[in-house]
C-alpha cells in the first residue's frame, strides 16, 4: 500500500492542473446553459450578469433545438467531417504511395507535397475563396470564361461550327452560395490536410519490409495485389491515427466557414455557437454542451472501429 | 525437374562488380549449398536465380529453358527468407494460401494442401494464429509451408536458419535435410555456416568475393581442398596453416594439417610447444598449442579425457598421409 502513495503524491499535481484545466470551463458551461445570461438586454438588466436567481433549467436546451439552424449545424458538421477524412485519406494513400518510388526531383516534390500544412488556415481560406474558386476573377472564373471564348469562337468556324453550336455556355460556380459554401470548405481543407495524411503514410510506406514485397512477388502477386493485401493492411495503424487527429480537429472548423460565407448556407456546431455567442451566452453554452455530447459521440465510434486497428 | 545453370553470368551495383563471370550447374534433385563469408554474393547469387535481380550479363536457365528475363514468379522457384517475410495482417492458413490464392487455385485444392503442409511441418494447431504469435522456429516453418503448397521446382533458402537459437537451428537443419530426402525436389541453401554446408548438402559451392572457390561434395572439400581459403574455411576448428622451414621441407610454400589429424603427447614427438587453452568439450579437447614455429597457435583434437594444462610441454605428430601442401599461388599440389 505505502509503495503506491509516494507514486501517486508525486502524480497529483499533474492530475488536479488537468481536472481543473478541463473541469473549469465545462463546469461553467453547463452552469450558464443553464440560466438567462445575455451580454445586452435593456429591458431585463438583471440578465446581464451570470446568477442563480436567472434559473432557466432547460430553457436554453429547448430554445436551441427549436432554433432553425440546429439540426441543420449538427448534419453539417457531419457531412465536412467525413467528406475531408474520406478524401484526404484516399488522396493522401495515392498520393504517397506514389511519391514513395524513387525518381529523379524527388526530395524537392516532397517539400512541395508537404508545403500547404504550414499554410494559415485563414489564409488558406481567403486564398482559395478569392484567388481560385471566385466565379469572375479567382482561377475557376478565368478557366471557365476561356472555354466559353474558345466554344465561341469555334461556333462561328465553317464545317465544324454546328458541332460546337450544340454545347452549353458554361457557368462558373458560385462557392459563396448557399448550396455550395459547405463544398468550398471541404476543398480547402482536404487541399490543407491531404499533406498531413501523405506526411504520416509516407513514414509508414518506408518501413514496409522489403522481403515482404519479394516473397509477395516470388508468390505471384500483382502490383494491385501487392497494394491490396501488403500495403493496405500496413498502412491500416496510420490510417487510424489520421482518422482519429483529423477527426477532432475538423469538428471545431471556424475560420474557413466564417471566410468563405459568414455562415451562410454553411454552419457548424462551433460556428452556431459563435453565433449565439454574440448575445446570448445561455444558448451558446447550451450548444456547446451539445457540441461535446456530438464530439463524444464521434469519439466513441470511430474507438470503436479505429481502436480495433490499433490494438493489433 | 530443377535443373539449374548459370552461364557467365555476372551482375554489378553500379560501378562495383559483385559477381564476376561465373558458371554453375545445379543437378536436378540435388541439395546445394552457397556458403562463404559474409558479403561474399551468396544472396546476390540466389536472388539472380530467383529473378528478384536482374543478371548485368550472362543467362540463368532452369530446366534448359532461358529465364533470365522471365518475371520471378514464372520460373517456378520458392524461396524461404531469412527474416521469414510472413505476412504479418494474414493468418497461418492466409499466409500458407497467398501464393495459391494468387494463381487461383480452387478452395478446395488449396484447403487440401494446406491441410498437408500443416501436418509434416506441424503446423496444423496454428493455422488460425497470425505469425506474431509464432516463436521463431514456427515462423520458418511457416515460410517453408508456403514454399512448399506452390510445388516449385527448385526451394531457395537464403540463410533460414540464422535468426534461430543454436537448439533449434540443429532442429531445423534436420527438418529441412529430411524435406529433402523425401521430396527430393533440387535446392539451393545459402548459409556462412560451414557446418550447415557440410551436413546438409550434397554439393557445396564455396564462394569468396563473388568468384567459386570450390564445387565439390562435402567430404572432396574436406579431404581435397582446392586451395588455402577452402581449406581454411572447411572444417571445425580450422586447418591449421604452417608456413616457412617446415612447409619447405615438403617442398611446399605453406601445408595444412586438420588439428584430428595431429597427435599430442606429453612425453615425445615431431614438434614441441606449450599449451595455452585446453577447451574441454567432454568428447574431444581442443588443445591451443603456442611456440610452434610457423603457425601460432596450433589447434590440435585430443582424447575427451586429456589433462594439458596451461603452461605445460606438449609434443605434436602430424599425421604426414593428412598433410595437405600448397604453393605459393594457394593452389593445392597433389
Ligand atoms: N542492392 C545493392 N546495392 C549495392 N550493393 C549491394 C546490393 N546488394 C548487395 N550489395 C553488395 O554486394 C555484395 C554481396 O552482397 P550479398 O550477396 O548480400 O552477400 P552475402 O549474402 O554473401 O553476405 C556486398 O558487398 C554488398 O554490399
Ligand atoms: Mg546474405
Amino acid at each position: 500500500m505505502s509503495n503506491r502513495t509516494l507514486p501517486r503524491l508525486l502524480q497529483s499535481p499533474a492530475v488536479v492542473l488537468l481536472l481543473i484545466w478541463m473541469l473549469v470551463p465545462l463546469s461553467m458551461t453547463l452552469y450558464f446553459s443553464f440560466i438567462r445570461y445575455v451580454l445586452n438586454n435593456l429591458r431585463k438588466p438583471e440578465w446581464m450578469t451570470p446568477a442563480l436567481s436567472n434559473w432557466r433549467g432547460f430553457g436554453n436546451y429547448e430554445f436551441v433545438l427549436k432554433s432553425k439552424d440546429f439540426i441543420f449545424a449538427i448534419q453539417n458538421s457531419l457531412l465536412i467531417v467525413c467528406s475531408i477524412l474520406f478524401l484526404t485519406v484516399i488522396l493522401g494513400v495515392l498520393i504517397a504511395v506514389l511519391i514513395n518510388k524513387s525518381f529523379p526531383g524527388q526530395g524537392i516534390v516532397r517539400v512541395l507535397l508537404i508545403s500547404p500544412f504550414f499554410v494559415m488556415p485563414a489564409v488558406n481560406a481567403v486564398l482559395w475563396i478569392n484567388m481560385i474558386l471566385d466565379p469572375v476573377l479567382g482561377l475557376q472564373g478565368i478557366a471557365v470564361g476561356s472555354i466559353n471564348d474558345l466554344v465561341d469562337g469555334l461556333r462561328a468556324a465553317p464545317g465544324v461550327g454546328w458541332f460546337f453550336s450544340l454545347w452549353p455556355e458554361l457557368t462558373p460556380i458560385s462557392f459563396r452560395a448557399t448550396q455550395t459554401s459547405a463544398y468550398a470548405v471541404i476543398i480547402m481543407v482536404t487541399w490543407q490536410w491531404t499533406p498531413f495524411a501523405i506526411l504520416i503514410f509516407m513514414t509508414s510506406l518506408q518501413s514496409e519490409d522489403q522481403q515482404q514485397k519479394e516473397a509477395a512477388i516470388l508468390d505471384g502477386a500483382s502490383t494491385w495485389s501487392q497494394f491490396r493485401f501488403l500495403t493496405l493492411p500496413h498502412l491500416g495503424r496510420p490510417i487510424a491515427i489520421v482518422v482519429m487527429i483529423q477527426a477532432i480537429f475538423h469538428l471545431s472548423l471556424y475560420a474557413e466557414i466564417e471566410i468563405v460565407s459568414r455562415g451562410n448556407g454553411n454552419k457548424n456546431l462551433p460556428y452556431l455557437i459563435g453565433e449565439f455567442a454574440n448575445n446570448n451566452i445561455g444558448a451558446a453554452s447550451a450548444t456547446g454542451i451539445f457540441a461535446v455530447i456530438l464530439a463524444n459521440i464521434v469519439a466513441i465510434f470511430l474507438l470503436r472501429i479505429v481502436g480495433k486497428t490499433l490494438m493489433e | 525437374m530443377g535443373r539449374i545453370v548459370l552461364e557467365q553470368v555476372t551482375k554489378s551495383f553500379g560501378e562495383t562488380q559483385v559477381i564476376p563471370p561465373l558458371d554453375l550447374t545445379i543437378e536436378d534433385g540435388e541439395f546445394a549449398v552457397f556458403v562463404g563469408p559474409s558479403g561474399c554474393g551468396k544472396s546476390t547469387l540466389l536472388r539472380l536465380i530467383a529473378g528478384l535481380e536482374d543478371t548485368t550479363s550472362g543467362k540463368v536457365l532452369i530446366d534448359d529453358e532461358d529465364m533470365t528475363s522471365v518475371s520471378p514468379s514464372k520460373r517456378g522457384l520458392a524461396m524461404v527468407f531469412q527474416s521469414y517475410a510472413l505476412y504479418p495482417h494474414m493468418t497461418v492458413r492466409k499466409n500458407i494460401a497467398f501464393p495459391m490464392r494468387m494463381a487461383g487455385m480452387s478452395e478446395e485444392e488449396q484447403n487440401k494442401r494446406i491441410e498437408a503442409a500443416a501436418a509434416s511441418l506441424n503446423l496444423t494447431d496454428y493455422l488460425d494464429r497470425k505469425p506474431g504469435q509464432l516463436s521463431g522456429g514456427q515462423r520458418q516453418r511457416v515460410a517453408i509451408g508456403r514454399a512448399i503448397v506452390r510445388d516449385p521446382s527448385a526451394f531457395l533458402f537464403d540463410e533460414p536458419l540464422s535468426n534461430l537459437d543454436a537448439a533449434l537451428r540443429v532442429g531445423m537443419r534436420l527438418e529441412i535435410t529430411e524435406m529433402h530426402e523425401r521430396m527430393q525436389t533440387t535446392m539451393i541453401y545459402v548459409t556462412h555456416d560451414q557446418v550447415e554446408a557440410m551436413t546438409m548438402a550434397n554439393k557445396i559451392v564455396v564462394l569468396q568475393a563473388g568468384v567459386i572457390e570450390q564445387v565439390g561434395s562435402p567430404l572432396e572439400l574436406y579431404h581435397k581442398p582446392r586451395n588455402k581459403f577452402v581449406a581454411g574455411f572447411i572444417g571445425s576448428p580450422k586447418m591449421n596453416l604452417i608456413e616457412g622451414a617446415e612447409a619447405n621441407k615438403h617442398g611446399a610454400e605453406t601445408i595444412g594439417i586438420r588439428p584430428e589429424h595431429v597427435t599430442a603427447s606429453k612425453t615425445s614427438g615431431l614438434w614441441q610447444g606449450t599449451v595455452g587453452v585446453a577447451e574441454h568439450l567432454g568428447s574431444d579437447t581442443f588443445v591451443h598449442v603456442h611456440g610452434i614455429e610457423g603457425c601460432d597457435p596450433m589447434t590440435v583434437r585430443a582424447a575427451g579425457d586429456a589433462t594439458f594444462k596451461h603452461g605445460e610441454e606438449i609434443f605434436l605428430t602430424p599425421d604426414e598421409t593428412q598433410l595437405h601442401k600448397f604453393d605459393t599461388a594457394g593452389l593445392r599440389i597433389e
